[in-house]
């Protein structure tokens, strides 16, 4: 597993700051909640981890190695070892649930046995292995949400980036699958940053929670208060 | 979700896109700018002598007038005309919407001229009205129809389709639930002046000007009905009298009014024209109920087709209906019909290409400057096909360029200048319904770039890539203007050998082709509909 490190990191777009100079570090296999209202910067964080974006100013490390450094990307996401669950889950509607799974396994060229494996496995793990030759399109948004979550996870990921998953389902799906995520949590390991503005999400999924307000990290001694 | 310039863009993407614009720009650009040099230069030297006569004659300031006029008059006939009938086959439960929408669209796939021919065999000499009513009738839609009057009513029917289709597009684009909000507090009638109209009048202005350029730049029909407008002294001056710097400046102030136009479009309408997003499910759209006025409505609108384009149409179809005409004109078209679907064909897939990159870079803003290649490509399409043919003869018109000029490769660079709009635009409406996360998840996954375009977005935007080639291939297969101007030797397509028969051949056996050419631009219409209509039944059945 991978650590995450932030050091000084801003993000500009144009004259708007988007965020400034956060210094986050965090430890493999941690679970980290990233808390803040909409447009405070929780989103941006995660894009730039992903590496769908390079920080203005500041270094990006996983696991010790840059990967991004002052308006720089020094490693594509393909190659940083990280998954992520979308906001809006980003399902591609033509291919079925094997084939969103399968997509990922084959670009990397891994053998077509040991992609039915991996793939039997991890429907599996999060009880989807009836639907594996269903479009998602006609599945529900608790199924959804799982096919989302298994197709980050088949690739085995050091990182976890979750975006706001859950925001869309009702209280009693939410809650059945936060228990789904700590379960695979505990059982794969991976470094975790979950973005959210639910505090009930927050109580349930941080092993930390780091608050960001308008583009800051506020200190741990002062969060909720305390 | 908002991207900065610090979104990250790979080489290869960043490579083909940047390929992608330097085609356009060699292929429309280029020609636009020698064009304006050529314009400016005597004998290897800049001089503003062609500027000067053409300032100087007040005959030049009458057709600028008469260009201007019959654009204006044209894109306002079509907005008048169209803006209702859009709102009525996309807001309305007035049966059979959608084939009835195909049906008004048919004259926009015609080259024009063709439309002018089928209103000659109505209102000319020996037309239907004298056969019905009396010569003296005819005598007089005759005079009618040879001017002004004649030319606004033919390129009306011609391009009203735009406004139509742009009405029936951006109404589609409306959520339901703005117009729901509104019916909690009053009526229909009201909801659409109040909320639906203003709501869609950008894309309705959009339409119009795009009738406005379209009709200023067209030449064949006022040509054919003899009124003086600036295309067709271009076109003369360039074909006739083959006297190209002459030609050059006639064509700039062309060039002048729609970059004026266009300029307008971008101050008024920017950023509220970009996307049409293809339509909803049509449950998710909210039509207002025509109660006891249905049948009426119904009844309206079909007279109004057959006024409009089932009457001129239909004689055309009837004036060729003499023994032995079909097996002539085919005979004698054969090698031009072959050659124009090959044209058609080729250039709709060099379009669809083109048209997905651009669009790509347009909707994705992947490149900076991505507004300027937007711009460019609409001026390009809004520019008369005089001016991009006299520009591309002249820039390709070179001994060492022998290899492309005089060949079929110069009608496909032109139709890629010309058109390239068409497809661009509707990858951008494809491309908006693909969210970029399903490229980033893909990326996630270690795919390249070409692999993301090729097995998500590609895959995705399938509809849109269909309808933009099929478009593709029914405005480079009506294409006459620019492709009368490059063909190769002996290498002319259908619609250019029509024209040129109208001026020596018999009327039955023009009009025979003039419906051989209505054929070849609706049969792959109809295959493509119903290949569409079985995959609609095929994913009903499924849901």
């Amino acid at each position: 597993m991978r650590g995450v490190e932030l050091e000084g990191v801003s993000l500009d777009y144009g004259n708007r700051a988007i965020l400034c100079n956060i210094s986050l570090c965090i430890e493999p296999g941690e679970r980290i909640v990233l808390l803040g209202p909409s447009g405070s910067g929780k989103s941006s964080v995660l894009r730039l981890v992903a590496g769908f974006q390079a920080p203005t100013m500041g270094v990006i490390r996983l696991g010790g190695e840059v990967v991004a450094r002052d308006g720089r990307i020094t490693v594509p996401p393909e190659r940083r070892g990280v998954g992520m669950v979308f906001q809006n889950l980003a399902l591609w509607p033509h291919l079925t649930v094997h084939g969103n799974l399968d997509f990922g396994l084959k670009v990397r060229g891994i053998h077509k046995k040991e992609r039915e494996q991996r793939i039997s496995d991890m429907l599996d793990l999060v009880g989807l292995k009836p639907f594996a030759r269903s479009l998602t399109t006609r599945m529900s948004g608790g199924e959804q949400q799982r096919v989302a979550l298994a197709r980050a996870l088949v690739l085995r990921p050091d990182t976890l980036l979750m975006d706001e998953p859950l925001s869309s389902l009702d209280d009693e799906l939410n809650q059945q699958l936060r228990r789904e995520i700590k379960r695979l949590h505990a059982e794969l390991s991976f470094t975790l940053l979950y973005v959210t503005h639910r505090v009930d999400e927050v109580a349930d999924l941080a092993g930390r929670v780091i608050r960001l307000h308008k583009g800051n990290a506020i200190p741990a001694s002062d969060q909720f208060g305390a | 979700m908002l991207y900065g310039k610090r979104q990250t863009v790979t080489h290869a993407e960043r490579w083909t896109l940047v390929l992608a614009v330097v085609v356009v720009a060699i292929a429309g650009l280029l020609p636009v700018l020698v064009v304006i040099a050529e314009s400016v230069t005597v004998e290897g030297y800049m001089s503003f002598e062609s500027y000067n006569a053409l300032l100087s004659s007040p005959r030049q300031w009458r057709w600028l007038g008469n260009t201007v006029l019959l654009g204006v008059l044209v894109a306002s006939v079509s907005m008048a005309v169209g803006l209702p009938l859009g709102l009525l086959l996309a807001k309305t439960d007035l049966p059979f919407r959608s084939a009835l929408a195909v049906l008004f669209t048919v004259p926009l796939l015609l080259p024009p001229y063709i439309l002018a021919l089928a209103w000659f065999h109505v209102l000319g000499r020996g037309g239907l009205l004298t056969q019905w009513f009396s010569p003296a009738l005819g005598e007089l839609t005759h005079e009618v129809l040879f001017g002004l009057p004649g030319s606004v009513l033919v390129l009306s029917s011609s391009l009203m389709p735009v406004v139509l289709l742009m009405t029936i597009a951006f109404t589609r684009t409306v959520h339901p639930l703005l117009e729901e909000a509104a019916l909690m507090t009053a009526p229909w009638r009201s909801v659409l002046t109040g909320i639906t109209l203003p709501l869609i009048r950008p894309g309705v202005l959009l339409g119009g000007l795009l009738v406005f350029l379209l009709a200023t730049g067209e030449f064949a029909v006022p040509m054919f009905l003899r009124f003086d407008v600036y295309a067709v002294e271009s076109f003369t001056q360039f074909a006739a009298f083959y006297q190209p710097g002459a030609a050059t400046a006639f064509a700039v102030p062309l060039a002048f009014v729609a970059f004026v136009a266009l300029t307008l479009e971008r101050v008024h309408l920017r950023d509220r024209t970009y996307e049409v997003r293809f339509a909803s499910p049509r449950s998710g759209l909210l039509t207002v109920p025509l109660g006891p006025l249905r049948p009426l409505v119904m009844g309206a609108v079909l007279l109004a087709w057959l006024l409009i384009i089932g009457l001129p149409l239909g004689s055309l179809v009837a004036a060729s209906a003499v023994g032995g005409n079909y097996s002539e004109a085919l005979g004698r078209s054969w090698d031009a019909l072959l050659r124009s679907v090959a044209y058609a064909t080729t250039g709709a897939t060099l379009l669809t290409v083109l048209g997905f990159f651009i669009g790509y870079i347009v909707q994705r803003r992947s490149l900076p400057g991505w507004r300027s290649v937007d711009s460019l490509t609409i001026l390009l399409f809004a520019l008369p096909s005089t001016v991009i043919g006299v520009g591309l003869v002249t820039l390709w018109n070179r001994p060492l360029l022998g290899a492309i000029y005089g060949t079929p490769l110069l009608v496909l660079i032109g139709y890629v200048a010309q058109y390239i709009a068409l497809t661009s635009r509707i990858s951008v409406a494809g491309l908006s319904s693909v969210p970029r996360s399903m490229e980033e998840a893909a990326q996630l996954s270690g795919a390249s770039w070409f692999r993301r375009v090729g097995l998500i977005v590609a895959p995705l935007t399938g509809r849109a890539l269909g309808a933009g080639w099929l478009i593709g291939y029914l405005f480079c297969l009506r294409d006459t203007g620019l492709s009368m101007m490059i063909y190769p030797a002996g290498g002319d397509p259908l619609p250019v050998r029509t024209f040129t028969m109208m001026a020596n051949g018999a009327p039955a056996l023009v009009a025979a082709l003039c419906v051989i050419m209505v054929a070849a631009a609706l049969v792959p219409l109809l295959i493509v509909g119903l290949i569409f209509a079985g995959a609609s039944r095929e994913n009903a059945q499924a849901a």
